[in-house]
């Protein structure tokens, strides 16, 4: 098959189809820069979907429990050595994914004769101001893209993704308040997993919140948050909703 | 260790497989000139565990500098004291900080009193060649919560050179100028009153920069406490809700009451 372009172009093709159609049902994951810090959202059924990975870094991501812990643990290793090596200041985002994930992910998919990783990430690395922090979109293919501060999100596929991005971009403009930002985080996980529109026929507000709270309660709501001023090295805490506010 | 085997969680094997050796042994023909001599302690006091230590670091008869911090914050739950030859010792406190943060964030638990105790002594008897030819001594002093019980009480541990570890009741004392205050926390210990372990924190922070203070009268090695310059002790304690460290200026506040 390898020898033949046309095959080879159609296999590739159809195991981005594959990992698609795979990752359907896969409830989406944000990240959301504030002034206080970053908050890393995700709801699941049990499985954990917001981890730690360094003092200034964390991940939340969708895709099959197996899949995320091998990339889980490749990031943490990687972080660990280059600390002990170099120095904490020396890891960074940018290089953990650029010349370590973002490879191996790539390689992994287009070797047609392996079984691809059924992912789809959000990483966040904390900076010393809020326009110094970087949120970075991993693809399972490989693929991605890098944004200093703001909101993002991670869905199984492209188009409500864009939509969602496209309506938090707006909502979230001038929140500041962590509690606010966590609600119309899960308003707008809410409308993915359940494939309401985020133009025209958005639910009102009263039906998103009452939608979150009605979904989510057979399910594990996960907030992660990496503060910005802590007198300690590792800065993620994992929050309850309570805690924040909710 | 075989350099291909990773145990899950274990950086030191993590360490292997890079072929990267934590602490490594140069055996050398001559020894360097050392930097070390130091006091360092540790006692309960009422809210928790005091840990405390000079600032002064010497080769010879040589002062290098008075700003060292020989203790520690490993995790936020863990403290070391370190005394005996800074170069090992750094290393040594670099490599359970790395340690017991990978083991957190990749096992999703955090690793246990026990281990973390084991995980110094370990370190210590790989240091042992270095130890023998007496040019990597270090007699550290660790503190930890024991998380099976609740709250979570404060643990010291203390070692000796070749990596035995005691659990110390009270209190405990290491480096050139621990004989001195010792002496001084068995008497307190003893007939004082307040008794350490009944200090309240401001009492507690006075107590351990007046022992500083006695011990830099007996121990040239050993930095003192001097307000006049703004010279201070480290000090970090150990409560059950993890690790707070005592800076300067609240030493200063506590020195006045």
């Amino acid at each position: 098959m390898t020898e033949e372009p046309y095959r080879w172009l159609e296999a590739v093709a159809n195991r981005r189809e594959y990992v698609r159609e795979q990752l359907k049902r896969g409830s989406p994951a944000f990240a959301a820069s504030l002034p206080d810090g970053i908050l890393l959202l995700a709801v699941g059924g049990g499985q954990s979907k917001v981890f730690e990975l360094f003092d200034r870094h964390a991940l939340a991501g969708l895709g099959h429990p197996a899949d995320i812990e091998k990339i889980r643990q490749a990031a943490i290793d990687a972080a660990h050595t280059e600390s002990f090596t170099r120095a904490p200041e020396d890891v960074s985002l940018r290089r953990l994914v650029s010349f370590g994930l973002s490879p191996q992910l790539k390689t992994n998919f287009e070797q047609i004769f392996t079984a691809p990783f059924l992912v789809e990430l959000l990483l966040a690395e904390i900076g010393n101001a809020p326009e110094k922090d970087l949120l970075l979109r991993l693809h399972f293919d490989g693929g991605f893209r890098f944004q200093a501060g703001g909101v993002m999100v991670a869905a199984s596929q492209p188009e409500p993704e864009a939509a969602a991005q496209a309506w938090l971009n707006g909502s979230l403009a001038g929140k500041t308040d962590r509690r606010e930002v966590a609600d119309v985080l899960l308003q707008a996980w809410w409308c993915l997993v359940e494939n309401k529109p985020f133009g025209e026929g958005l639910p009102e507000e009263a039906q998103r919140q009452a939608g979150w709270r009605a979904s989510s309660s057979e399910r594990v709501v996960e907030l992660g948050w990496l503060a910005r001023n802590s007198p300690r090295h590792a800065r993620y805490e994992p929050l309850s909703l309570a805690q924040a506010g909710l | 260790m075989n350099p291909g085997t990773l145990i899950a969680g274990d950086f030191m094997s993590l360490l292997a497989t890079h072929k990267l050796a934590p602490v490594p042994i140069v055996p050398a023909s001559t020894a360097p000139v050392q930097t070390q001599a130091t006091t360092v302690f540790a006692f309960e006091f009422a809210e928790g565990v005091l840990m405390a230590g000079d600032r002064r670091a010497t080769a010879g008869n040589v002062i290098v500098t008075d700003r060292v911090d020989k203790v520690i914050e490993i995790d936020a739950t863990s403290l070391l004291a370190i005394a005996g030859v800074p170069a090992t010792a750094f290393e040594m406190a670099r490599v359970l900080q790395t340690s017991f943060e990978y083991y957190r964030r990749s096992q999703l638990q955090p690793l246990s009193l026990p281990a973390k105790v084991r995980a110094l002594a370990r370190l210590l008897r790989e240091n042992l060649p270095m130890t023998m030819q007496g040019v990597g001594v270090v007699a550290p002093l660790f503190a930890g919560l024991d998380q099976t019980v609740s709250p979570a009480k404060p643990q010291i541990y203390f070692y000796d050179p070749l990596g035995a570890q005691f659990q110390s009741v009270d209190y405990v004392a290491s480096g050139s100028g621990s004989g001195t205050i010792r002496s001084v926390l068995s008497f307190q210990e003893q007939y004082g009153s307040p008794r350490p372990s009944q200090m309240k924190l401001g009492e507690a922070v006075k107590f351990a920069l007046r022992l500083l203070m006695v011990a830099s009268e007996f121990d040239s090695a050993t930095g003192g406490v001097n307000p006049a310059t703004q010279t201070y002790a480290t000090i970090k304690l150990l409560r059950s809700s993890g690790v707070e460290s005592i800076t300067d200026q609240q030493q200063s506040g506590f020195l006045k009451i």
